[in-house]
Order: C-alpha cells, then sequence, then structure tokens
C-alpha cells in the first residue's frame, strides 16, 4: 500500500463536505450523550468514529480507481460474508445480521452497500464506448440480483430497499432510456410474487410487518406512535436535554440506532431539525456536485451512486421516524449509534472525497 | 455545477441536476411533516408526551378448532385468565413480586426467573401464570393500582370433552420451550401444538395474535380504546374421526392397557384412534409445573406412548391370515389339507405346545383359522415357506410405516431368511415355526393391523390411513385438504380373498369359533383373534399375553373395521374380542337394536 501524499491531492480537499458530516458527528454525540450521561455509549461511538476515520484516510490515500478495478473481488468478499450471515442466522436464530468476530458484532449487509457502489461502478463502465448496452444491464442485473435475494431473506428488507434506489440513480445518471427504466421496474415486481411464494409463512409475517405495522402492534406501531409523539412534544425550539422525557423515560424504543433523530427533534425542535436537515442537505448536495463535476465515468458512477446512498437512508430513515414511511431498519448515517454503520459511512464519505481530490488528475 | 465542456458531459450534469432536484424535493417535504408536527400539531403531542400513558395489550388469537367427521367438536376454547407482567411498565420489582408471590402463593423465585428471560425494558407481556382462578384474579385486580405492569389477561385456552380423550390424535398444547424458541418462529409465551395433529396442524391452528392501544389514566385505568386490531383466529380442521365411536372406543378401553384403532376399508378413514393409558390434555394447558411432567414421561404405564402407531408387538394369531394368504396364492396350501392336532408339534429335539391343551383333533385349514389352531399352521407353515410368508407379510404392509398423519410412527419388523442371512445371522426351522403362528422376531403395530385387515375387507387395497379431511381458513378458504390415497395393493385370486373372509367370519360365528365373544345378533361380523407371547414359546403367565381382535362387518359389505389391542390383557378371544363387540354395538345401534326387537333381518 502506498500512501503518495499529493499536494494537489490535498489543495481539492472538499472542506465543506467534511464539515458537514463532522457537524452531524457532533450533533449525534450531543445527543447520545444526552441519552445516558455516564457518556458509555456516546464515548463507544467516538471509538468508532476513530475507526472510521483511519478506514476513510486509507480510502481517501487509495485512488478509487483501483477500488472500482478490485470491485470483483470485493463483490467476492461481500457476497461470502452476506453468505455467511445466511448460513450463521440459520443455526442462530434471532441475530440474522450480524457475524461475531470476537468481541465485535459485524453487520455484513453494511459494509456490503459500499461494494454494491463499487461493483455498479465497475460493471457499467467495462463497456463505456456504448453505456448501457443490453449487455452491461443484464448482467448489472445479475450482479445486482444474488446480494439483493441473500439480503432479503436474511430478512433485511432495509437493506434492500436501500440498494434499489442506488441503482436507479445511478441508471438515470447514465442516462438509460424511459422505456428500459420502466421495462426494468415491471420486471422487478413481476418477480416479486414468485419470491413470495419461495418464503415461508413466518418470514412473510415478518415482511408484512414491515409494510403494515399495525400487524404487529406491540413492536413497530408502537414505536411510530412514541417517535411521532416525542418529535411532536419538541414543538418549535425543543425541550432541552433534562426536559426530553419521551427519550430519557425509555418509552421511546430504539433510540440510540434507528429512531435517534427523534431523540434529537424532542430535545431541540424544530428549529434543531432545520439544522440537522441543513447539515444533511449540505452533504448530499456537495455529493451531487462532486458526481456532476467529476470527468472520468468510474468518478461519476461512485461519486452518485454514494451519494445516492446517503440521500436514500437519510431520507428513509427520516421519513419512518416522522411517519412517513414504513418502519424498516435502517440506521441513520454519522448519527445512529452502531459501528458498522459509522465505519462503513466515513469510508463512504472517503470515497466521495476521493473523487474529488482526483478530479482534475 | 460543474463546467462541461461537450454535450455527454453536458447531459450527465444535466441528469445529475434532476436527481439533485428530486431528492431536494423530498427534503422540503420532510421538513414540512416536521413543521406539522412539532409547530401546527406539536401543542398536542406535548401534552401527550407529558402524560405518556399509551399501554399496549396483545389480544390472544383463538385457536383453531378440529371437528369429527360429522361437525362435532373434538376440541374447543374457552377464555382463561392469565397473569402476565410488562417489563417496561412494572415499577419496584422487588416489592411487587415479593407482594405477588405471597398474595397468589407462587414461588417467589418462579416470578424472578420469568422475568429474567427477557429485557428489562419489553413491552410485550411476560406471562407468568396461566388459568388464574377468579379468586385470583380478584386479588390481583383490587390491588391494581399498586402493581403497575402487572395484567391480568384474557387469553382462549383449549377445553376438552373430557381430560384424556382422543389424546394421542389431537395431542397436547403447552408453551413454546427454550429448545423450540431457537427456531426463531415463536415468541415467548406462545401456546405452540407439541404432540398429534395439534403439533402437525400447528402453523394452521394458531392464527395471528393481535392487539390494542389504550390510554390509561393516572391511576392505571383504562380511559378510552385507541386502536384494536383483531386477533385473526386459527383455521378449522376437520378431521375423520367419528366422535361417537371414539367414546364408544375409549369407553370400552376404560382401565385397560392398549391401543383401538378403528378404520373405514373403503377410503382408508381413520374413525377411532385410542391409545391407553392416555395423558390428561389438560394438564398441560395451564402451568404444569417441572415434577408433574417428570412423573408423566417416567410413568411405568408410558401415557405418552401411542399405542397405535408406536407400540410394536408380536401378532401372535392374527398373523395366520397372512400364512393362509400365502399358502393359499401360492398354492402350497390348499383348503383340503387337514392335519391332526394334539396338542403339541415336535421339530428335532423340541416340542412346539399349541394354545389349546390336548389339542383340537382333526382341522382342515378353516377349522385351523377358525379354532386358531397352532399345530395345524406349525406343519404347513414350514410347506408355505418364510421367504413366501415374509413376501406377503409385507405386501400386506407389515413392516413399513403406514404414512398415518401422526408424528413418530413404527415401522415394526418382518424377519425373513435373506434378512437374517445378510446380517451373517442362521435361520432355523424353528425360526418359520414361530413366524407361522405370529411369534417370534415378528412386531407389528395395531394401525398396521387395521390396514392389513381393511385390506383383507375391501379385496386388497392397503390405504394411507387418513386422519385430515381438510383445513379451513376462518374466511372459509381451503388451506389444506387431503383425499384419500392408496399406497399398495394386494393380489390374490378373489377365491382366496372369498376364503379369508368367510375363514373370519367362522371365528366370530362358528360354534367352535374363537372369537365368539364377539358375536353380535343382526350383524354379521368376521375377525381373527390373536394371543401374543411376550416371550416366545414360554409358558408365561396370563397376565403376560397381549390380546388381538383384527375384524370388520358387515362380512357382505364391509364398512368398518376394528382392531382391539390390549397389553398384558390375555387371550385375544376372552378379552379383546368383547371390547370389539361394544364398539361395533356403538356403531351400528340402529341395526343391532332392531335385531333385538326381533324385527331386524
Amino acid at each position: 500500500m502506498i500512501l503518495r501524499i499529493d499536494r494537489r491531492l490535498l489543495q481539492n480537499v472538499d472542506w465543506p463536505l467534511l464539515a458537514a458530516a463532522l457537524a452531524l458527528i457532533c450533533l449525534s454525540f450531543i445527543s447520545l450523550w444526552s441519552l445516558s450521561p455516564s457518556g458509555g455509549i456516546a464515548f463507544r461511538q467516538l471509538v468508532w468514529v476513530g475507526v472510521g476515520s483511519v478506514a476513510m484516510l486509507m480510502v481517501v490515500a487509495l485512488d478509487y480507481r483501483n477500488l472500482v478495478r478490485a470491485a470483483p473481488a470485493f463483490y467476492v468478499f461481500g457476497l461470502g460474508l452476506l453468505l455467511t450471515v445466511f448460513v450463521l442466522g440459520r443455526t442462530v436464530s434471532g441475530a440474522r445480521r450480524w457475524i461475531h468476530l470476537g468481541p465485535f458484532t459485524v453487520q455484513p449487509s453494511e459494509l456490503f452497500k459500499l461494494i454494491f457502489v463499487l461493483t455498479l461502478a465497475w460493471a457499467l463502465t467495462s463497456r463505456w464506448g456504448r453505456p448501457l448496452s443490453r449487455g452491461a444491464l443484464i448482467g448489472t442485473t445479475a450482479l445486482v440480483g444474488v446480494p439483493f435475494i441473500l439480503v432479503v431473506r436474511q430478512p433485511d428488507l432495509g437493506t434492500a430497499l436501500v440498494l434499489l434506489p442506488v441503482l436507479a440513480s445511478v441508471l438515470i445518471g447514465l442516462g438509460i432510456r424511459l422505456k428500459i427504466f420502466v421495462g426494468l421496474i415491471a420486471a422487478g415486481l413481476a418477480l416479486m410474487p414468485v419470491a413470495w411464494l419461495a418464503l415461508k409463512e413466518y418470514q412473510r409475517e415478518r415482511l408484512l410487518v414491515y409494510i403494515d405495522p399495525f400487524r404487529d402492534p406491540l413492536g413497530t406501531a408502537y414505536n411510530v406512535i412514541q417517535a411521532k409523539i416525542a418529535i411532536g412534544s419538541g414543538q418549535l425550539l425543543g425541550k432541552g436535554v433534562s426536559g426530553a422525557t419521551q427519550s430519557r423515560l425509555a418509552f421511546l424504543p430504539e433510540r440510540h440506532t434507528d429512531f435517534i433523530f427523534a431523540v434529537f427533534a424532542e430535545m431541540w425542535g424544530f428549529a434543531g431539525c432545520l439544522v440537522l436537515i441543513m447539515a444533511y442537505g449540505l452533504l448530499v448536495l456537495r455529493g451531487f456536485e462532486i458526481a456532476a463535476g467529476a470527468r472520468e465515468p468510474r468518478g461519476r458512477i461512485v461519486a452518485l451512486g454514494i451519494t445516492a446512498l446517503f440521500a436514500t437512508q437519510t431520507l428513509i430513515n427520516l421519513g419512518m421516524v416522522t411517519g412517513l414511511l414504513p418502519v424498516v431498519g435502517i440506521p441513520l448515517p454519522f448519527m445512529s449509534y452502531g459501528g458498522s454503520s459509522m465505519v462503513v459511512s466515513l469510508m463512504a464519505l472517503g470515497l466521495l472525497l476521493s473523487v474529488r481530490m482526483r478530479q482534475f488528475q | 455545477m460543474a463546467s462541461g465542456s461537450g454535450p455527454r458531459r453536458d447531459a450527465w450534469s444535466k441528469r445529475v441536476l434532476t436527481l439533485t432536484v428530486m431528492v431536494a424535493a423530498a427534503f422540503v417535504m420532510l421538513l414540512g411533516q416536521l413543521w406539522y408536527l412539532q409547530v401546527l400539531e406539536g401543542t398536542k403531542f406535548r401534552d401527550m408526551s407529558e402524560k405518556n400513558r399509551i399501554r399496549v395489550r396483545p389480544v390472544a388469537a383463538p385457536r383453531g378448532i378440529l371437528f369429527d367427521r360429522n361437525g362435532l367438536a373434538l376440541v374447543d376454547n374457552r377464555p382463561a385468565f392469565t397473569l402476565s407482567f410488562i417489563p417496561r411498565e412494572m415499577e419496584d420489582r422487588d416489592t411487587v413480586l415479593a407482594r405477588l408471590a405471597v398474595m397468589l402463593k407462587i414461588p417467589l423465585a418462579e416470578l424472578q426467573d420469568a422475568l429474567a428471560k427477557v429485557p428489562a425494558d419489553s413491552l410485550r407481556p411476560v406471562r407468568i401464570r396461566r388459568d388464574l382462578s377468579l379468586e385470583d384474579v380478584a386479588k390481583v385486580e383490587e390491588s391494581k393500582l399498586d402493581f403497575p405492569g402487572v395484567v391480568v389477561e384474557v387469553e382462549p385456552q383449549r377445553v376438552y370433552p373430557t381430560s384424556t380423550f382422543a389424546a394421542h390424535v389431537l395431542g397436547y398444547v403447552r408453551e413454546v420451550s427454550e429448545e423450540q424458541m431457537k427456531q426463531g418462529r415463536y415468541r415467548r409465551g406462545d401456546m405452540i401444538g407439541q404432540t398429534g395433529l395439534e403439533r402437525l396442524l400447528d402453523e394452521h391452528l394458531r392464527g395471528r395474535d393481535g392487539g390494542e392501544r389504550i390510554e390509561v389514566d393516572a391511576l392505571g385505568r383504562s380511559v378510552q380504546l385507541m386502536q384494536r386490531e383483531e386477533p385473526r383466529p386459527g383455521a378449522q380442521v376437520v378431521t375423520t374421526v367419528d366422535r361417537r365411536i371414539q367414546e364408544a372406543a375409549e369407553r370400552a378401553m376404560s382401565g385397560l392397557s392398549g391401543s383401538v384403532v378403528v378404520m373405514d376399508p373403503k377410503s382408508g378413514d381413520i374413525l377411532a384412534l385410542t391409545s391407553s393409558p392416555a395423558f390428561g390434555l389438560d394438564t398441560f394447558a395451564g402451568n404444569m409445573d417441572r415434577d408433574a411432567w417428570v412423573r408423566l414421561v417416567k410413568d411405568p404405564a408410558h401415557p405418552l406412548l401411542n399405542r397405535s402407531l408406536q407400540g410394536q408387538y408380536p401378532p401372535g394369531s392374527v398373523f395366520k391370515m397372512i400364512v393362509t394368504a400365502a399358502g393359499l396364492q401360492e398354492g402350497s396350501l390348499t383348503p383340503m389339507d387337514r392335519a391332526y392336532c394334539n396338542g403339541e408339534y415336535s421339530s428335532g429335539t423340541r416340542t412346539w405346545k399349541d394354545w389349546k391343551p390336548g389339542g383340537h383333533g382333526h382341522v382342515d385349514l378353516r377349522g385351523a383359522v377358525v379354532q386358531s389352531c397352532d399345530v395345524f399352521f406349525y406343519q404347513y407353515g414350514l410347506k408355505v415357506g418364510p421367504e413366501a410368508i415374509a413376501r406377503y407379510a409385507r405386501a400386506f404392509g407389515l413392516g413399513s410405516v403406514t404414512g398415518v398423519d401422526l408424528p413418530g410412527e413404527k415401522s415394526g419388523l418382518v424377519p425373513s431368511p435373506e434378512g437374517r442371512r445378510e446380517r451373517g445371522r442362521p435361520w432355523h426351522s424353528g425360526d418359520t415355526l414361530n413366524m407361522s403362528i405370529g411369534q417370534g422376531a415378528l412386531l407389528v403395530t395395531p394401525i398396521q393391523v387395521a390396514r392389513m385387515t381393511a385390506a383383507i375387507a375391501n379385496g386388497g387395497v392397503l390405504w394411507k390411513p387418513r386422519l385430515i379431511q381438510k383445513v379451513e381458513r376462518p374466511d372459509g378458504k381451503l388451506a389444506y385438504s387431503e383425499s384419500t390415497r392408496m399406497n399398495g395393493q394386494v393380489d390374490l385370486s378373489p377365491v382366496v380373498w372369498a376364503f379369508l373372509r368367510q375363514s373370519m367370519s367362522g371365528v366370530v360365528n362358528d360354534a367352535v369359533g374363537t372369537g365368539a365373544a364377539a358375536r353380535l345378533p343382526g350383524l354379521e361380523i368376521a375377525g381373527k383373534t390373536g394371543t401374543a407371547q411376550t416371550i416366545a414359546n414360554s409358558s408365561s403367565a396370563k397376565g403376560q399375553d397381549h390380546a388381538w381382535f383384527a375384524s370388520f362387518a358387515p362380512v357382505n359389505d364391509p364398512q368398518v373395521v376394528v382392531v382391539v389391542f390390549v397389553e398384558g390383557g390375555g387371550h385375544g378371544g376372552a378379552i379383546a374380542a368383547p371390547i370389539a363387540r361394544q364398539i361395533y354395538q356403538a356403531i351400528f345401534l340402529e341395526k343391532v337394536a332392531m335385531a333385538a326387537l326381533g324385527t331386524g333381518s
């Protein structure tokens, strides 16, 4: 591994992008801290921020083009991890999305999101002369299909739902013809009944709960109503740390992971949410700008894919916490407590930075 | 945005811009929702959060009901009270648990254990004790205010016609075990079918729990129902069992150990299936303590064993029908063959006794069947040969499972010289002698005997015994249905079938027949008795012999097969045949009553 520190590279660091991510990490720290004043989880999360930053620097140092070139290897590795979860998940039920590595538990589907973007960039540039030839489309569909099925069967509908908009964004960016795009969506919809039949009754039930949370009134439906109360009760200016009864009195479930936004919203109100949303807006806008400004096909797809990943995760998470979307287990990038999510988000950030820094090479 | 040079570059950034606008629009929508929740509706939510008193309660789905073939319920549900804890709502656990333990006389450790298994912030009720007495319910309700998080739920619970009714067919329902939890498809506290049809059809029977959200006031009293998701009841099962016949069979077997199988020879439908002693189904429904469970498992009478398909016994003389069929069809035996029975048969250095001291004198084949003469079958069994006997035994379905829809069926054993040779052990002529009268290594289950008898009655069709007709969802849709299915056919000439049936009729209706005790005016029954020695050819005490009676009726148009097996009962004719008689009496109630009045045919 050669770390070449090029001055030109450093000149092109996208500071606003970094600033947005840093702001979000700070807001996350405050929220986690206020949830447990002893600071246990907040500091543990800081450790993950540290680990993630090192990973991010490594990603930046390695040229993203090399990473795209190595994508097939990553893809096989990622598929292996998903299969491991699938096999282990059968024997050790309940913890289907995680692999135990010594004291840590790793969530391979998180890492696979990155591998997914790199694989797309690899597959869709292999025939750049005729972008989106039929062969490229079929190949891409096959590449995407296998892991997608594995993820759905875990079942981790959340991750699966994130992958599809990312794919769609990249295809739209590459100028896919509307007819083909609609055709792909129709084909996907047509396959759903087949997949449905392959599932067992209780697996179907689990998926149905995602779509209709009130099938499980003690689980997700309760979460949604409590999250709404938490957010709404924050009103314009929030209740502050001590007044946030919803969060502190543990009415709110999953409050440091998927539902952390509700904690934040209760404490800081609409004003705080505006700041938070602006930070995400800045992150995503910079991402799109990097994608638009990239000159080279792999950089374009990587930047657009990563940006779409951030945008989709953020929008789906905020949508479900505010009651606009059904509840699927998706963490909020940079905010939710969790090592896998934080490290992967920072690595994704590294990819965006890397594309930007090498824009003029 | 990026400054492009060249048309493609422009197109790319334009498309990226389109995506940017879409995402920006989504963010604006989100801000709109936040504005709505926090500013427009903020006061309402602030109010709700200040007295966050929303409680959620599960509403248990009633388990599906099992019916008999005539629409009578075999098992039903009744409402029962369950004491549950909701960990997240509990305050001051130690005091509450201690007070409850004293009030309801439940060991404190049991309460603590139950709570220790679930996370402290779980919303899902932890079931502590099912089927509370009304008195206990009143006690808990009175002190409700002192016990936040302690609730009494109403759950449907199984109720059975009698404690042991059709226990081995229905199977028991019990709370999911730690082991079963690992499959990942159940929730803690779920009641699931553990044996019998309850287990086989659990997925259909279980239904889906509902739930309700209620608002409670500061004292924990419910103020209003906010939302209710109705539970979806389990599917209904129509079995082939006839409750009336099942009851009659159980009544006839009361106090005895053994099994009765009643089958329709025209379809293979199981009309009744008993195994006694049976276990009390209702002892599992509530809270079964560990001691009671261990007592049940270790009971020397093995009440959990389903003798009708898990008990393997020598068939005794019932097996003579197989030897007869084999001999007649193969030509090694004819109805004219005769033997003189003086009560014993010598072969080599050993003497083989007939069951009747002094013997039966001169007998032909029919006489040998009717009187169950062992000496005749010793002599002609050697002539028919063990290979042919084993082949016909297998053709009649012995030695292989019937495939009945109940778990744990045993296949029995049909020994043969080839099989013995493969394992490097010799086959002696003594083995053939033993086999000829249904003893030795030969093992059968009562349900196999029923299938075999049905084949004799219907002319050779081996049915897959059918127990389930259909499973119907509450919305009337069919979830599952089973049609009658053959799993084999025995080809014998019509003359042989006629001989088998007529000789079996003689067993019951001839003056010297061993099955005379089954005789019933107004109904022509055909049968074969069997007395299986548990220790072959020993002069064992009577109490150790198993009694068999395999029968069907009416002879000319067989409608039912009744197989009775009594463990350690003694002579088949003396013990098992009268039980079959009682069962026939119940089945053909009218016919028999008419005959008694002298108006029947």
